[in-house]
C-alpha cells in the first residue's frame, strides 16, 4: 500500500451559524483548506471526494458538496457513521489513495445542526439511532445514551463529578486561544458543578454545545506529495470499531469496546503504541466520555483516568495533552465535521502552527465515539512517513 | 342465582392531589386493570380465567385493541374472551351478577383513580341479585367532543337519582351500604357501617366487596352501586368461605412536579409495534432452540450458536436490580420531564433491560436498587398507547432525592 499524506487543512469557525447554510459552510472550509497548501493546488487536481455528514440539510449531501464547491466532475461519496463520520471519511479516502486508485482526494465533514430548534435536535438524533419499538419511545435522548455509561463508570471507578468538571475546565481553557472555537471562555470547577442538570450526571457545562460548521483536508499519495509541500503530515493509521447497538446488551458499560477495537486496528497499522502519542483529540461530547476514553485508548490503566486530570497530564504542557483545540466540549460539535476538524487541529499541531501548540508533537491521535456508543473511528497522524 | 367470588385484587396508583388518587403519566385503564387483575389471579393457574370483563368509562382505544394488551399484560391466552364494557359502579356489579365461574371482572376508574378485580369460582364470597333501576338523570354529560357538562343540582340528584332508584330496586329503600356516591352521602343512604372505597365508578363495588370480605360474621349485607340515577343492588354473604384479597395499594404521595414541553407528535411504526407486541407486552424473551440462549428483544440469528429461526418464547423474570440509572432533566418535545431511565439486570436470567421507572419520583432510583417489572404505558405515539415494562423500585423515598454527585 502507498503512504498517504495530509497536505492541506481548513475549517470554518464552529458556532451557531444562523446566517450560513450548509451550502455556505462547505465552500468556506474547502477554500481555507485549498489556501493552506504550501505550494498551492488547483481545484481541478482533486480526483475524488468523501463527504462526512450525519444529518442531511437541504437535501442530497454528495450533490450539495459537488455543486457548492465546483467539484461536479469528480466522484463524491457521502459517509455517515454516526459521530464517527468524520474520521471514517478520512479512513475511506486513505484507502482509495493507498490502493493506487487516486493520488489527490478531498475529505470534507460538515453539519448544520442549528436548522431545527435547539430542543428538537435531541429527538431528531434519537430517531435515527434507536430501535423504533423498544428504545425510542422510552425517551433515550443522546445525552442519556452516554449518561447511562458514565453513571456506572462513576459507580465503579474512583472518578467523581469533580474529575468530570476538571475535563470541562481544561478544554475551555484550551479553547480560549482557538479562533475557530465556539466557547472561548474559562470556567471553574465550581461553575461546572453548580450548573443546571441536563441529564444526570451531566450538568450544562459537562455537555458539548450544538454547533454548525465544516472542515476539510487534502490527502495525497506519497508519489505526488512533493508537488504540494515539503512538510507533509502522514496518515500513519486508521481504525474503525463497532459494538452492540442496544445499551442493555453491553456487558460492561464502564468502557467503550468500539474504541478499543478501533484503537487496536489503528495502532497496528501505524506500528505505534499509545505511549508514542504526543497529543490527542478525544471525543468529549460529554466530559465523562473523555475520562472513559483515556482508558480505552490506552493512555492510562482501567479506572485510572481521574489521575490524568488530577495531575494535569492531559493539559497542554502535560505528559499527554488531550483536546488542545478545546475539544467537542469548547470548540463545538457539528457531528460530521468533528472528526475532520480534529485532524485539522492535529495537522497544525504536527506542523507547529496550532493556536495552543503542544511543543515537539510528532505523533497525534484523533478519536470519535458515536451513535448509541456503538461505533468508533480513529486516525493516527505523524511527522514521520513510517 | 348465587355468584361466588374466590379472589379479589385491588390497585391504587401512588399519586394524590387534593385527597384523590391520580393515575401516573404512564398509566391508563389497561395498565391499572392489569395491576388489579394480576393481584386477583395471584399464583393461580392462568387457565382458571375463562373470560375477562373490563368495566370502565376510560377505555384507551375506543376503536379496539385494548383486549389484546389486557390479556398479554395478565399473561392470559389470546383465545380468552374479553368484554369491554363502558360503565360505572352499577355496570361492574351487573357484570359480576351475570358472570359464570372463571370470569375475571375488572373495574377501573381514572378520577379518582383505582382498579379492582374479582375472580368468580364455585365457592367463595356469595353474591345474589336484589334489584336494578335503570333510570336516566344525566347530571353529568360528556358529549362526543369530550366536553363535560355539569348540571350541578345535588338535591335533585339525591331525591330523583339515588333515593328514587333505591326505592325502586331495594325492598324498604335502604340497603346496608351504597357505593358510587360521595362518601358523606353514602353514610346517609346506607343503614350499616359505611364502606370507604377510594373510587366512585366501576371499581367501587369491587373495592366494597374486598372491604366486606374483611368484616367477620355471616350476616348478609345489601350492597347498592349507583351512578347518577342508575342503580344495581346485590346481597353479599360471607359464610364459610370468603374471598382472598390482595391489595397493591402503595402509600399516597404528592405528584412530582414535571414540565411538559410542546413538540412534534412522536411517530409510531405500527409494523414495528406489531412485530414487538407479544414479546414486549407479555414480557417474554425468545429462547434459542439450538443452545437455549435468551434473546430480548427477540432476534433472527442467535449470537451464541448462530441458529436462525429456531426460537420459542420464554417468560422473563419480573424481579430486577438496577445496573445503571440516569435522570433526563432537559426538555424533550412531547415528554414530561424529568424522567428516569434505568438498565436493570433481571433476576436469575442473563438478560438486561432498558426501562423507565414508575411509582417513584424522578431522581430517586440508584444503582443496586431492587424492584419489579410491571406493565405501563411507556408512550403515546400518534395517538397509539405504547405498552411496555417499567421498573417499580421496592423502596420508594421521594424525599431522599439523590444528590448531583451520587
Amino acid at each position: 500500500m502507498r503512504r498517504v499524506a495530509v497536505v492541506g487543512a481548513g475549517m470554518t469557525p464552529f458556532a451557531e451559524h444562523f446566517d450560513l447554510g450548509i451550502k455556505d459552510l462547505l465552500p468556506m472550509a474547502v477554500g481555507e483548506c485549498q489556501r493552506s497548501v504550501d505550494k498551492g493546488i488547483d481545484r481541478s487536481e482533486i480526483q475524488a471526494a468523501w463527504f462526512g455528514e450525519l444529518t442531511t440539510t437541504d437535501g442530497f449531501p454528495s450533490g450539495i458538496l459537488a455543486d457548492a464547491c465546483g467539484l461536479d466532475d469528480v466522484p463524491v461519496t457521502r459517509v455517515e457513521n454516526a459521530c464517527a463520520t468524520g474520521n471514517d471519511a478520512i479512513r475511506n479516502a486513505t484507502f482509495a489513495i493507498a490502493s493506487g486508485h487516486v493520488d489527490v482526494a478531498l475529505v470534507v465533514g460538515g453539519d448544520k445542526v442549528r436548522e431545527s430548534s435547539a430542543r428538537s435536535t435531541f429527538w431528531e438524533w434519537a430517531g435515527m439511532t434507536r430501535d423504533m419499538a423498544w428504545d425510542y419511545p422510552l425517551g433515550l435522548v443522546a445525552p442519556a445514551n452516554f449518561a447511562l455509561h458514565v453513571a456506572r463508570y462513576l459507580h465503579e471507578s474512583p472518578a467523581t463529578r469533580e474529575h468530570m468538571a476538571m475535563v470541562a475546565v481544561k478544554n475551555h481553557r484550551h479553547a480560549v486561544a482557538n479562533p475557530k472555537a465556539q466557547l472561548r471562555f474559562e470556567i471553574t470547577v465550581e461553575q461546572v458543578l453548580r450548573a443546571p442538570m441536563v441529564v444526570d450526571p451531566f450538568g450544562l457545562y459537562d455537555c458539548t454545545p450544538q454547533s454548525d460548521g465544516a472542515a476539510a483536508l487534502l490527502l495525497v499519495s506519497e508519489d505526488v506529495v512533493a508537488r504540494y509541500t515539503d512538510a507533509p503530515v502522514w496518515v500513519r493509521g486508521v481504525g474503525l470499531g463497532l459494538d452492540r447497538v442496544m445499551h442493555q446488551h453491553k456487558a460492561d458499560m464502564t468502557t467503550f469496546p468500539a474504541t478499543r477495537k478501533a484503537a487496536k486496528a489503528a495502532f497496528a497499522m501505524a506500528g505505534l503504541t499509545p505511549a508514542d502519542v504526543d497529543v490527542a483529540e478525544v471525543h468529549d461530547c460529554f466530559t465523562g466520555v473523555e475520562l472513559i476514553s483515556y482508558e480505552d485508548l490506552g493512555f492510562v490503566d482501567r479506572f485510572g483516568a481521574y489521575k490524568l486530570v488530577e495531575t494535569g497530564a492531559t493539559s497542554v504542557g502535560g505528559r499527554i495533552p488531550v483536546n488542545p483545540s478545546g475539544g467537542l466540549k469548547a470548540k463545538g460539535h457539528p457531528p460530521g465535521a468533528t472528526g475532520v476538524a480534529q485532524c485539522v487541529e492535529l495537522f497544525e499541531q504536527l506542523r507547529g502552527q496550532a493556536a495552543t501548540q503542544v511543543d515537539g508533537a510528532r505523533v497525534a491521535l484523533a478519536h470519535n465515539i458515536g451513535g448509541p456508543t456503538a461505533v468508533s473511528a480513529i486516525t493516527i497522524l505523524g511527522t514521520e512517513r513510517g | 342465582m348465587t355468584i361466588c367470588i374466590s379472589d379479589i385484587g385491588t390497585y391504587l396508583p401512588p399519586w394524590t392531589e387534593a385527597g384523590s388518587r391520580l393515575p401516573g403519566d404512564d398509566e391508563d385503564a389497561v395498565t391499572m386493570a392489569v395491576e388489579a387483575g394480576t393481584a386477583a389471579i395471584g399464583d393461580r393457574d392462568r387457565s382458571a380465567v375463562e373470560r375477562v370483563v373490563l368495566v370502565t368509562r376510560g377505555l384507551p382505544l375506543l376503536e379496539g385493541g385494548n383486549g389484546a394488551a389486557l390479556l398479554a399484560g395478565l399473561g392470559l391466552s389470546p383465545t380468552v374472551e374479553t368484554v369491554e364494557r363502558i360503565g360505572g359502579a352499577p355496570a361492574a356489579l351487573d357484570a359480576l351478577l351475570s358472570a359464570s365461574p372463571g370470569t375475571l371482572v375488572i373495574g377501573v376508574d381514572l378520577e379518582p383513580a383505582g382498579a379492582a378485580a374479582a375472580l368468580t369460582a364455585e365457592t367463595g364470597l356469595q353474591l345474589g341479585a336484589v334489584g336494578r333501576a335503570n333510570r336516566s338523570l344525566p347530571v353529568t354529560a360528556r358529549s362526543a367532543d369530550g366536553l363535560v357538562h355539569s348540571y350541578e343540582d345535588p338535591r335533585l340528584l339525591r331525591e330523583r337519582g339515588w333515593l328514587a332508584s333505591l326505592r325502586a330496586a331495594v325492598p324498604g329503600g335502604r340497603p346496608g351500604a351504597v357505593v358510587g356516591v360521595a362518601p358523606g352521602q353514602a353514610a346517609k343512604l346506607g343503614s350499616g357501617a359505611p364502606l370507604t372505597p377510594p373510587t366512585l365508578g366501576a371499581s367501587a363495588p369491587i373495592f366494597a366487596l374486598a372491604e366486606l370480605t374483611a368484616r367477620s360474621g355471616s350476616e348478609s349485607t345489601i350492597l347498592a352501586a349507583a351512578e347518577q340515577a342508575a342503580l344495581t343492588a346485590a346481597t353479599v354473604t360471607a359464610e364459610s368461605t370468603v374471598a382472598s384479597v390482595t391489595r397493591v395499594e402503595p402509600a399516597a404521595r404528592p405528584v412530582p412536579p414535571k414540565r411538559r414541553s410542546p413538540g412534534p407528535d412522536i411517530p409510531v411504526s405500527l409494523a414495528a409495534y406489531d412485530r414487538a407486541f407479544e414479546s414486549k407486552v407479555r414480557w417474554e424473551a425468545a429462547r434459542c432452540g439450538g443452545c437455549g440462549t435468551l434473546a430480548f428483544p427477540p432476534r433472527y440469528r442467535c449470537r451464541h450458536c448462530g441458529s436462525e429461526n429456531s426460537w420459542s418464547r420464554a417468560p422473563l423474570p419480573r424481579r430486577a436490580e438496577v445496573y445503571t440509572a440516569t435522570s433526563v432533566h432537559v426538555a424533550v418535545p412531547g415528554m414530561a420531564t424529568p424522567y428516569d431511565l434505568v438498565i436493570v439486570q433481571l433476576a436469575d436470567a442473563d438478560v438486561r433491560v432498558l426501562a423507565r421507572t414508575t411509582a417513584a419520583a424522578p431522581g430517586t432510583v440508584s444503582i443496586g436498587d431492587t424492584g419489579r417489572m410491571c406493565l405501563r404505558r411507556v408512550a403515546v405515539r400518534s395517538g397509539v398507547p405504547d405498552y411496555g415494562y417499567a421498573f417499580w423500585p421496592d423502596e420508594v423515598n421521594d424525599h431522599d432525592e439523590k444528590g448531583a454527585s451520587r
